[in-house]
């Protein structure tokens, strides 16, 4: 079957499915009484899963080809498809893990789960956006609703605090990036990514004025990843929001952020590659820099997990900015991969350690202080030992799989001839090995401080348990991921000529 | 059985099973754990017995699995005489070391655990010896790091445990990481990852610029993991593991993977000048260290770690050269020292473990208590100094023959013998220490138990290794001496020169030498011990380790402060970062070569125009200046609106402009309610300082803004609007192009936008609701507010004027779609009449006489929006279709009509409810002194 066959909306079947089922949410858990509250999280939790499944038939249907919709605005290739997957599963993975969390806070409420799905949906348009507006349009959807969540405590002067602050920083860089893609349409007189790119390639643009928009473009994009020196919102917001909104941001958000910058900067603007892989080089060294040596100071975990974040995003980049040497893009479908496989891996990581928070927290109690994880092998040696892989593969640990991601990323920064990259990379991540090995240490070499309960529920421990061992057999057995990466990326629009 | 599957399976057993079975045995019971441990170490051995007679006989074999074809990463193993070799001393020598640590163990000590990790280090082990891919034997490699992490903090209550395991898995972690980049370029350099194939393009390789940095960073590794100096200091401080792990990890396996990884690399990266120098030099200069260092150290595991330190160093020495003989020496010495160090090891152990403390200074005269034990300990510490008739000897013999004959290193090679002989010498000299201090020298001082000898079977493994030493001493030839030739032949890649391992060579140089040393020692102990008093000798030796704390507290402290210096949580400091990146981006990007003006020509300043510019900074500056003083502010911003207003209108788009007063004058009226609660000033927060630097910041920002919007307004562009203005009338049938474009081209916006405003007034009706401010009761004078004092010209102009607000309006609305005005328009125009009332009048009457549900209203012009848009569907049209034609309407006459204008309504009655929604909640918010 052709793809001219097929239903005009079908590529974007899963976005309709999950709008539909968010507002049917959204109106009834405004009728249902208190004490049938959950009925919302497992309804929540039948879309995703619906979701999940529809998108793998919309692949079974396109066969993994790139399919449009929405006159070219929407497209779903087989990376959207993938990294909608991997959504799917982590909203619902931070579901699981903080149910609990916020129903001992008062804070599971329907809004908790609107609003999430609704940033779902807002991420599954961005991954699939084919069009500046589409995607800046995701990328609204997706932000309002997080700095809400941020601030779904209203009484909590910190995580007030910390939505302001993002939303303020948030919304300036939106400025930024809007700004960019004004003038890159001034540039170019379109915003749909494919035309583009076709513009830039036939070489008659105003070469000014398109590397005006590349910056600004670049500038709020690196906001969204969190890179040095748009990382600011990073440690105040992860720390300032409730446990189980940080677990929220840091893990699917992030995919979204990857797709956003595969689709301007890969799709649209690869003929500009010269231009941004330069800008992400600073930017990936200094956030590599800044995230590690920051992180080894701090005492509060979500503080050093998100120092971490942005050591890994800026490590992420490397995969980026290797694709394209000297103008030929041969190697190009190993870096993006590489960098995809890397971001992928980092939910998984960021998930399992998140979730590990959530789970150690009580009412009254939020496991958020490096202290609270003295002694902890003692106490539940399960979790402890989960832990231990989940630091291991965030510090880059063989045969964790935190190894093959860093390995596959520096493997496609030294194919690109950039050597000393790849070395100020490999002493970066020694420097973090250091501190998420002193989780470890303290874990099983200190005497515990806290001897509340350790009781997560049946659910979060099963989750957690497949989340941490994951780092395990993923590491042994990274190979159809990465294949599955690779294929991914061999759809997008330039390489797959 | 073959090789594709012994292979993987001889490193599978360990991994999975040891490490997993063993620690659920422990359970049962201890002996049932180190039962599990041994069979799986023998099943391994006999698997690998099983696939080595080809390697026996010159050959190798290979096992191949696709594992990560996309990095290169295959398990590629292969047994060849060098794997061989080391594969054996680590799986006999771990069957030796779990026998020894099952009487070592204390019976609170958790055995499952020890043996699980001694499993799992074991299998890492044998992965490093196996490997045949760079890449798989990085990622042993750095499991045999974090193994023996665990290991060394197996007593993770002693605080030395933990200091212990964290500086090893630091340095040797670190070194793995330089070895994995090393690595990494290797393969680039190559072209593959597989060592065989790299050996094959060993030419390739070394002319690869690559090459450099590539050898450098492996050599980092294989230095870190060996001890190297100045990378040593680990070792020591790995002491505090328990004595098992160190007979294991640091005499056979652990420390010998450095070594191991320089062989099987030296097809690869050795043979030149680089490479032989920096071996030979760090390898020459760690054996003269390490032995200095060891003779002073009280600790008798102390002393055992340098000895091992100056060891290893004479490993790396002898592979550093580059002679065929150095490399058969080399292996030589691995097998030598594995098994006197390990049975050292062991037999310091039972030491500690009958004394209770490990203090040379304490124990003494031990010889006594434990006549055997002190027996095989001196024939092994006889065996580290090179006593003949044991294999210490011999291979130090042969070290001694290559460091005459370095010529061709220049200084170094002059160098060389001296330092050999000095080396050999505090050998000795530390040897003897051992001995005399131990088991002669006195009598114990105060030692915490009364030593006897160990159990039987504890001393069985230290018999077997003493008899190994004596065996190799006296017949080299027929004990080890084929599978050295064996391994040497796999590092060399070709035919050995003509050589024997023989005791005996008559007398020549290497004996001069080893006579000499073997003197020099035995006076230089005498002399120390006699004259200086060793005893009294206070430990300096560490630097090294003072270095590798200070840089950790350094490192604490530097983040620290970076963190207090980038991260002091102000949104303004923040702020302030973003604004001048971005600003700095621009000009970056700017100066790449732009011009800021366009071609299209300016337009002339009329005095009009300059007057209003004028007017519009004032007030803009005004606001800025004023806005602490919130109503003038707000005022002034409501004047900046209408001069923007006036600005449309003079440039012929009243449309525009009408729009703009409207929407001006409610939102400044809905400001002034809201103004109500809040406080009269808002308060000075920031000084002169930080607003000087927001001032250049905003003028910064603004003054970008403003470049770009002159570039981007002087040249000329294609704009959409062509494109509503030729169809506003064909299409949409109306005139007012910006009402065509509300209700007709982008219907399906507005009536999101009347959504979102009407959900936005129930916001605020929500928010509003149950809500007190804090309006103080007098005004600052100390007068109290009046309750209802409106003018009265005032009141009695507004009841006529709401008559005509609602007439202008409907006039609005019908005119809407052909000339300025429409249904938002006319709407703001209700509200902004009907609000006026509501100040003249008074809430209270004004509410009795309108009495209207404002909420109702706006759903209701919601409906007929969404009514008329689904009407069209009804007419087989998409959703919000329109239609238009010219109805005769009397007593008006033709009357342009289209059914946008129903849509118009829905616009109409939605932002009449919302706005006035808001206005009524506002005004409804009671003050404090209401009450």
């Amino acid at each position: 079957m052709s793809a001219s066959d097929l239903p005009i909306l079908l590529p974007a079947y899963g976005e309709i499915l999950l709008l539909v089922l968010a507002s049917a949410i959204l109106l009834v858990d405004l009728f249902l009484p208190e004490r049938l509250r959950g009925l919302t999280h497992w309804l929540s939790l039948a879309t995703l899963a619906a979701c999940f499944v529809l998108t793998v038939q919309v692949v079974r249907a396109t066969g993994g080809q790139a399919a449009y919709t929405f006159g070219g605005m929407f497209v779903a290739d087989l990376m959207a498809n993938v990294l909608k997957l991997v959504v799917y599963a982590a909203v619902a993975a931070v579901l699981v893990y903080s149910r609990r969390y916020l129903a001992e806070r008062g804070m599971l409420r329907g809004e908790f789960f609107v609003l999430a799905l609704f940033a779902t949906l807002g991420m599954a348009v961005m991954i699939s956006a084919n069009h500046m507006l589409a995607l800046y349009l995701g990328l609204e959807l997706m932000s309002l609703c997080v700095y809400s969540m941020v601030a779904l405590n209203r009484d909590s002067a910190t995580s007030t605090e910390a939505a302001m602050k993002y939303f303020v920083l948030g919304a300036l860089a939106s400025g930024l990036l809007l700004y960019g893609m004004s003038m890159l349409y001034g540039a170019t007189g379109t915003l749909d990514l494919t035309q583009m790119a076709q513009v830039i390639a036939v070489g008659q643009v105003n070469g000014v004025v398109l590397v005006f928009g590349l910056v600004f473009v670049v500038a709020g994009l690196s906001f969204k990843l969190g890179v040095v020196p748009f990382h600011m919102w990073i440690p105040d917001v992860y720390h300032g929001a409730p446990n189980a909104m940080t677990l929220f941001i840091s893990t699917a958000p992030k995919l979204a952020a990857f797709a956003m910058a595969v689709r301007m900067l890969v799709n649209g603007l690869i003929d500009l590659a010269g231009d941004w892989q330069q800008m992400l080089v600073v930017m990936a060294v200094l956030s590599m820099a800044l995230g590690n040596f920051a992180a080894i100071a701090q005492t509060n975990i979500k503080r050093m997990l998100a120092y971490s974040t942005i050591s890994h995003m800026g490590f992420m980049l490397l995969g980026l900015l290797a694709g394209v040497v000297g103008g030929n893009r041969f190697s190009a479908p190993d870096a993006y991969s590489a960098a995809m496989f890397y971001t992928v891996v980092y939910v998984l990581m960021s998930l399992g350690s998140f979730g590990m928070v959530l789970a150690l927290s009580r009412a009254g109690f939020e496991a958020e202080e490096l202290d609270d994880y003295r002694g902890l092998n003692q106490r539940d040696p399960w979790l402890a030992f989960l832990m231990l892989l989940l630091m291991f593969a965030l510090a880059g640990v063989p045969p964790t799989v935190g190894f093959y991601a860093k390995l596959a990323v520096i493997d496609a920064v030294i194919k690109a001839g950039q050597i000393w990259l790849a070395v100020v990379a490999v002493l970066l991540s020694l420097v973090g090995a250091f501190y998420y090995l002193r989780v470890v240490k303290l874990m099983y070499f200190d005497e515990p401080r806290d001897a509340g309960p350790i009781a997560p529920g049946r659910d979060v421990r099963w989750l957690l348990s497949a989340n941490g061992l994951a780092m395990l057999v993923l590491g042994v057995m990274p190979g159809s991921l990465m294949a599955l990466c690779l294929v991914a990326v061999q759809g997008l629009y330039p390489l797959a000529r | 059985m073959t090789a594709t599957i012994a292979l993987p399976l001889a490193i599978l057993l360990p991994l999975v099973l040891g490490t997993a079975v063993a620690p659920l045995a422990a359970r049962r019971a201890r002996a049932a754990a180190v039962w599990t441990a041994a069979a799986v170490t023998a099943a391994a051995a006999l698997i690998l017995a099983a696939a080595a007679p080809p390697v026996l006989a010159g050959g190798a074999v290979q096992a191949l699995w696709p594992w990560i074809p996309a990095l290169g990463l295959n398990v590629a193993l292969r047994l060849d005489g060098l794997g061989l070799l080391f594969a054996g001393l680590i799986l006999a020598i771990g069957l030796l070391v779990i026998l020894y640590a099952h009487y070592y163990l204390g019976s609170r000590d958790p055995a499952g655990k020890f043996f699980g990790l001694l499993m799992l280090f074991m299998a890492a082990m044998l992965g490093v010896v196996l490997a045949d891919n760079l890449l798989l034997l990085v990622v042993f490699w750095e499991l045999t790091s974090v193994a023996s992490f665990l290991l060394i903090g197996y007593w993770s209550e002693r605080a030395e445990s933990r200091q212990g395991a964290r500086m090893a898995l630091a340095v040797t972690g670190a070194g793995g990481l330089a070895l994995l980049a090393g690595v990494l370029l290797l393969g680039a350099a190559g072209g593959t990852f597989e060592i065989s194939a790299l050996a094959a393009a060993r030419d390739r390789v070394q002319a690869s610029p690559l090459f450099p940095v590539a050898l450098a960073l492996v050599l980092l590794g294989a230095f870190t993991k060996s001890a190297q100096f100045p990378f040593h200091f680990w070792l020591p401080e790995a002491m505090a593991a328990p004595t098992p792990v160190s007979a294991y990890l640091h005499s056979a396996t652990m420390v010998k993977a450095g070594v191991f990884l320089l062989l099987r690399l030296y097809p690869v990266l050795g043979g030149n000048a680089p490479f032989e120098y920096a071996a030979c030099t760090v390898g020459l200069v760690t054996m003269v260290f390490g032995a200095y260092v060891a003779i002073f150290r009280h600790d008798l595991k102390g002393l055992l770690a340098y000895s091992t330190i100056s060891h290893l160093g004479l490993i790396v020495f002898l592979i550093g050269l580059d002679s065929p003989l150095s490399a058969v020496a080399a292996v030589f010495h691995v097998v030598n020292h594995a098994t006197f160090k390990a049975s050292l090891f062991m037999a310091a152990g039972i030491v500690d473990h009958e004394c209770g403390t490990r203090d040379m200074r304490r124990i003494n005269g031990l010889w006594r208590y434990m006549p055997y034990t002190a027996t095989l300990a001196i024939v092994a510490a006889a065996a580290m100094a090179g006593v003949p008739l044991l294999n210490g000897f011999l291979s130090k013999e042969m070290f001694f023959a290559e460091a005459l004959g370095m010529h061709h290193l220049g200084v170094l090679g002059a160098v060389a013998p001296y330092a050999a002989t000095l080396g050999g010498a505090f050998g000795v000299a530390y040897s003897a220490r051992f001995v005399h201090d131990v088991f002669f020298n006195g009598a114990p001082r105060g030692l915490p138990r009364t030593p006897h000898e160990p159990p039987r079977f504890m001393k069985v493994p230290v018999e077997i290794l003493v008899v190994i030493c004596i065996a190799v001493g006296v017949l080299p030839a027929l004990t080890v001496g084929p599978v050295v030739d064996l391994a040497a032949t796999a590092v060399l890649g070709g035919a050995l020169p003509a050589h024997s391992l023989a005791l005996w060579h008559g007398f020549n140089a290497p004996l001069a030498l080893s006579m000499i040393a073997t003197a020099l020692g035995g006076a230089l102990y005498w002399a120390l011990a006699r004259k200086y008093d060793l005893h009294l000798h206070a430990p300096s030796g560490w630097t090294a380790r003072l270095l590798f704390t200070r840089a950790l507290d350094g490192l604490f402290a530097a983040s620290a402060r970076l963190t207090s210096a980038l991260d002091n949580g102000s949104l303004q400091r923040q702020l302030a970062l973003l604004v001048t990146t971005a600003v700095g981006l621009g000009a970056v990007a700017f100066a790449a070569g732009g011009r800021l003006a366009g071609a299209r020509a300016l337009l002339p300043v009329t005095p009009l125009a300059a007057a209003a510019w004028l007017v519009l900074v004032a007030a803009a500056l005004g606001v800025v200046r004023l806005h602490r003083t919130r109503l003038t502010a707000v005022i002034l911003a409501g004047a900046i609106g209408l001069v923007s207003a006036l600005g449309f209108a003079y440039f012929s788009a009243p449309d525009l402009a009408l729009t703009q007063l409207a929407v001006e004058v409610v939102t400044t009226i809905l400001l002034l309610l809201a103004l109500a609660a809040l406080p009269r000033t808002s308060p000075r927060e920031s000084g002169p300082g930080r607003r000087a630097r927001d001032l250049a910041l905003a003028g910064l920002a603004g003054a970008g803004v403003a470049a770009i919007a002159f570039a981007a307004m002087t040249r000329e562009r294609d704009s959409i609007a062509g494109y509503f203005l030729e169809n506003a009338v064909p299409k949409g049938g109306g005139a007012n192009v910006v009402n065509v474009i509300l209700v007709d081209f982008r219907g399906f916006d507005t009536f999101g936008e009347i959504t979102v405003l009407v959900i936005a007034a129930l916001g605020v009706a929500a928010l509003l609701t149950g809500m007190v401010t804090h309006r103080p009761a007098t005004d600052p004078a100390g007068r109290p507010w009046s309750v209802q004092r409106v003018p009265l010209v005032f009141a009695a102009a507004v009841r006529w004027m709401l008559p005509f607000a609602l007439l202008v309006s409907v006039y609005l609305f019908l005119r809407g779609h052909n000339a300025p005005g429409g249904g938002f328009i006319a709407a703001l125009v209700v509200a902004a009449g009907i609000a006026t009332v509501y100040m003249s009048e008074g809430f209270a009457r004004t509410e009795r006489a309108i009495a209207l549900d404002y909420a109702r209203v706006a759903a209701l012009g919601v409906l007929v929006a969404a009514a008329t848009g689904a009407g069209a569907i009804g007419f087989g049209r998409p959703f919000l279709a329109s239609a238009h034609g010219h109805p005769a309407l009397p007593p008006f006459g033709e009357v342009p009509l289209a059914t946008a204008a129903l849509f118009d309504l829905g616009v109409y009655l939605a932002v009449i409810g919302a706005t006035l929604l808001m206005l009524v909640e506002l005004a409804r918010v009671p003050g404090r002194d209401a009450e």
